[in-house]
């Protein structure tokens, strides 16, 4: 059975660098230039955060630091020392919980082919996190840095809204 | 219209959609094997060459690497193409495109494969580039194949055309062309290839045909299919970018070269480069009418740019042939089509297969004619649409229903529509003249949300487009389905199909399917797809075609699925067959509901497995015309957009889709493949086009290759299904995958004439093209 076991990376120089990841503090024995995209997916084996262009234009690779949405493939290792990393693995807080974002997605069909999907829970949870309220123009302005090809973000959209809803309900 | 709110019940979560939120769900580029290697191709730097000599000593010889193969490490048949076999593995005397791959590595690291890459060494004899269909077609161009440059030409003509122009009233001449627009799907090519201990290969790698994957691979590798498993599925989107193959030859041979695991995944910048495409075509339409606006003569000419190689090229000539005489009747008509090898980049097949470039010249000539005799452009549709009852394009028989009929209707009917005839009624508008057509009446400058008034360089207009989008691959094209049903050991309800889940919503098509054909419930099933070693020849997925094959495999089998599930519960629980139904969790009182026995329960006490398979062929139209088309769906497109004269600039504001394409399966999938793929339409109409020069991609990456952002999409979309069908129809739901992907790109076009004046004949449409002069921006900011 192929599961996700990667061999162990050639060394270079290599620096111990401490970060925390959703929630565990970990330590990452690599160059301090690598990139938090290769760290994440080759190193800790955390694939659901996605590569597709490399240079920051689709949002495939998005992740939390210190709250913040970041394209792991923009990010060097160095770069997250002593911070909190949050990844599509850790969004919810807790291996069995889904985040209201992600149910919101589930309900409202706003994935096809799921590729994108990560990415766009992590930049639709940031927004929530700071403006649990957002108007339409600030869910477009707030996911305008991931790309989507299968929905026409009809979806997306939507579920963006919904989970802004169940977050009121929630309060409420 | 459809939505979560008025599907109700059967709007429901995916199978696959926990996996895919959670982001736990393993893609095929995802996986990794404890010893893998990691490979790379060595791509051509020319777009045409001769290849001298390829030295690949230096780069054997680096530290870790574990494997370096050319032509000459290939086995069997060095060439691929799931219609024609005419692309090389690996290039060995010449090249002629910038993606044809000429070498391939595998190592312990990236940094080492990349390394060897620079290590080999290739002689190339640059040669003249044939970077448009012009110069390929051109005396004395240089062959890039033996057989010439002609990858194919197609025909259709009935009665006498260019006599019955001298009969027209009107004659409407127009030249259209189209873009190299780019699949971009997100997740790039790529996959693990694992030799097995017992000398089998496992290639774990997207495809949108997991057998035709393995047929295509036993020839390279010159070993029984049975030797190889393709693993297909899940797959971050394909659009038909996947259904050739790509990395997969290089990582088999490099995988069985070094007897260690491979792991290929391109980056997007060698993805672009490699790629397929959509077909650049030019197509010339000339097209005449009588006095009334009944169409007489339809002459077109249509010129594709395949590319280096014919992939299913000469498929979607054959497509854009039908479908560029469409849903109207003529006496007259005269198609003539070629697509030509150049050393630009691959085109191939992709989502709307040809049918996006036909239609959009097609429906721009409709849009021309009515307006030259002043008619509405709708309803100068309606006056030579072919009704129920009518053949096909080619005179084709086709599956008859009324669906042309119903989304005309529907359209003329709609919101927007209607608002487009209060616009014209309110006078203040202007067909013809640049610049006029501000079509807001009393509201000249309307108010916003925002109580801000709307300037005047922003004009809005609408327009429409009707599709006709035959699906399946037509007539003379092996087309085969297939299904298997089987109560497994234990007691699941196996559904097997060997078709790919590339987003569309297959999986959640087929659970549904299986829920409300038999009532079973989502936990009874396992869904397997994808497979080789597992599933029956299906056929592709491909084609809009799943769907309708998946419905009509079920029908086959349902009955005798049924009868030998309840004759097996009957005799373990000693009741009569008759007497009992299949429910959720297991056999029921027929009556009553009451479970009576649990499918685990059933499964392994039986003398003989419970299952069922069929296998059939999809249906085809008894023409002979290569290509023809018999089960067609139905959509008519009207949309609202707004264009800043300043910039040039295409806002589309609402969207409307009347789809007809008989029941709606799956809501949530329904809505999503009109959202995705009117997303893609937009795409096409205002920004993408993968622009080469001297057969150089000018493009690498998605800084430069722009695709609509939800800012671009932001505009509101309302779906209207018509599911009604003949009374008696055999043939289930109708192909949807496609059609949503068509008509927007012509409706854009008539809502940018309807705002500005400006006729589009190319796509995506030029901004300078709509850039007021000088005079309307003094207007703009006089008043006057």
């Amino acid at each position: 059975m192929i599961g996700k076991t990667n061999p162990v990376p050639a060394p270079a120089e290599r620096t111990v660098r401490s970060f925390t990841l959703n929630g565990e503090p970990v330590a990452v024995a690599a160059p301090p230039s690598r990139r938090l995209l290769d760290v994440l997916r080759h190193d800790l084996l955390l694939t659901g955060t996605k590569i597709g262009c490399e240079i920051g234009r689709c949002g495939a690779c998005m992740v939390l630091v210190d709250g913040q949405p970041m394209n792991a493939c923009l990010t060097m290792l160095y770069q997250v020392e002593g911070r909190r990393v949050t990844t599509i693995e850790g969004i919810a807080g807790g291996a069995d919980a889904m985040h209201a974002v992600q149910r919101a997605f589930l309900e409202e069909g706003g994935y096809q082919c799921g590729y994108c999907t990560p990415g766009m829970i992590v930049s639709a949870a940031a927004l929530l996190a700071e403006n649990p309220d957002p108007t339409d123009e600030e869910i477009i302005e707030a996911l305008s840095g991931n790309l989507c090809r299968c929905t026409g973000y009809g979806g997306i959209l939507r579920a963006v809204r919904r989970a802004a809803a169940i977050g009121r309900e929630a309060d409420g | 219209m459809l939505n979560r709110e008025t599907a109700g019940d059967r709007w429901r979560v995916r199978p696959d959609g926990p996996g895919k939120v959670t982001g736990r769900l393993a893609y095929l580029t995802d996986l990794a094997a404890p010893d893998m290697l990691y490979g790379l191709v060595l791509r051509s730097p020319h777009p045409h060459a001769r290849i001298r000599a390829i030295r690949t000593e230096r780069a054997a010889a680096l530290p870790g690497v574990r494997a370096v193969v050319t032509h000459r490490d290939v086995p069997g048949l060095n060439a691929f193409g799931i219609s024609r076999q005419d692309q090389p593995v690996f290039c060995f005397d010449l090249v002629r495109y910038v993606g044809d791959a000429v070498a391939a590595v595998a190592a312990e690291s990236i940094e080492a494969a990349e390394r060897a890459l620079e290590l080999i060494e290739v002689d190339y004899e640059p040669l003249p580039v044939l970077d448009s269909p012009e110069k390929a077609l051109a005396e004395g161009a240089p062959k890039l194949h033996p057989q010439g440059n002609v990858m194919h030409s197609n025909e259709y003509k009935c009665g006498n055309a260019d006599a019955a122009f001298a009969a027209c009233a009107h004659v409407v001449e127009e030249t259209y062309s189209t873009p190299r627009q780019m699949h971009t799907y997100l997740e790039t090519e790529g996959g693990l290839f694992v030799p097995e201990p017992d000398g089998r290969l496992t290639v774990y790698a997207p495809t949108q045909h997991g057998l035709l994957d393995r047929l295509q691979l036993a020839r390279i590798l010159a070993v029984p299919e049975d030797r190889i498993r393709v693993v297909s599925s899940p797959i971050g989107g394909s659009f038909g970018g996947k259904d050739e193959l790509n990395i997969q030859p290089y990582g088999a041979l490099l995988a069985l070269a070094a007897g260690r695991p491979v792991k290929i995944h391109n980056s997007r910048r060698e993805s672009v480069r490699a790629g397929l495409k959509r077909h650049p075509m030019t197509i010339t339409m000339k097209t005449g009418i009588d006095a009334s606006g009944r169409l007489l003569a339809h002459r077109v000419r249509i010129v594709a740019d395949t590319g280096p190689y014919a992939t299913l090229g000469a498929e979607v000539l054959n497509f854009a042939t039908e479908h560029v005489i469409g849903p109207y009747r003529y006496e007259h008509v005269d198609v003539e089509s070629v697509s030509v090898y150049t050393n630009n980049g691959m085109s191939g097949e992709f989502r709307g297969f040809g049918g996006n470039q036909a239609i959009f010249a097609l429906e721009g000539q409709m849009d021309r004619l009515a307006e030259r005799i002043g008619m509405d452009p709708w309803d100068f549709r309606l006056l030579n649409l072919r009704r129920m009852g009518d053949p096909g394009p080619f005179g084709q028989s086709i599956a008859q229903t009324d669906g042309a009929y119903q989304v005309w209707r529907k359209l003329k009917e709609s919101a927007l529509w209607q608002e487009r005839a209060e616009g014209r009624n309110a006078g203040d508008r202007n067909a013809g003249g640049r610049g006029t057509g501000n079509r807001d009446g009393e509201a000249r400058f309307p108010v916003n949300p925002a109580g801000t008034a709307r300037p005047p360089w922003i004009r809005t207009g609408i327009g429409a487009a009707l599709v006709m989008h035959g699906f399946g691959f037509g007539v003379g094209l092996p087309d085969p389905a297939a299904g298997r049903l089987r109560l497994a050991e234990d007691g699941k309800i196996e559904a097997v199909f060997g078709y790919e889940e590339f987003g569309q919503g297959l999986l959640a098509t087929l659970e549904m399917l299986m829920i409300e054909t038999f009532g079973f419930a989502p936990d009874d099933l396992r869904l397997i797809i994808g497979d080789t070693d597992r599933v029956p020849d299906s056929g592709s997925s491909t084609a809009s075609r799943t769907t309708t094959m998946m419905w009509q495999a079920l029908r086959r089998m349902e009955v005798p699925f049924r009868r030998k599930m309840l004759e097996a519960a009957a005799i373990l629980i000693n009741r009569p067959a008759g007497s009992l139904k299949l429910g959720p969790g297991g056999v029921a009182d027929a009556d009553g509901g009451e479970l009576l026995v649990r499918y685990a329960d059933i499964a392994g006490k039986t003398a003989e497995p419970i299952a069922a398979e069929t296998h059939f062929h999809f249906p085809t139209s008894d023409s002979e015309k290569i290509g023809a088309h018999f089960l067609y769906s139905y959509s008519a497109v009207a949309v609202k957009a707004e264009v800043d004269l300043l910039t040039g600039r295409v806002r589309v504001l609402e969207q409307y889709h009347a789809v007809a394409a008989g029941p709606v399966v799956n809501p949530m999938g329904y809505v999503g493949q009109i959202e995705g793929g009117s997303g893609m339409a937009l795409g096409y109409a205002l920004m993408e086009d993968a622009v080469m020069e001297n057969g150089r991609y000018l493009t690498g990456n998605l800084d430069t290759y722009l695709i609509p952002t939800i800012a671009d999409l932001s505009g509101s979309i309302a779906v209207e299904p018509i599911e009604d069908l003949p009374d008696g129809d055999p043939y289930g739901p109708r192909g949807l995958g496609e059609i949503g992907s068509v008509g927007l790109a012509p409706a854009i076009a008539a809502a940018v004439r309807d705002a500005t004046g400006v006729r589009v004949s190319r796509l995506p449409i030029d901004p300078a093209l709509l850039i007021g002069r000088p005079r309307d921006l003094w207007k703009a900011v006089s008043g006057q």
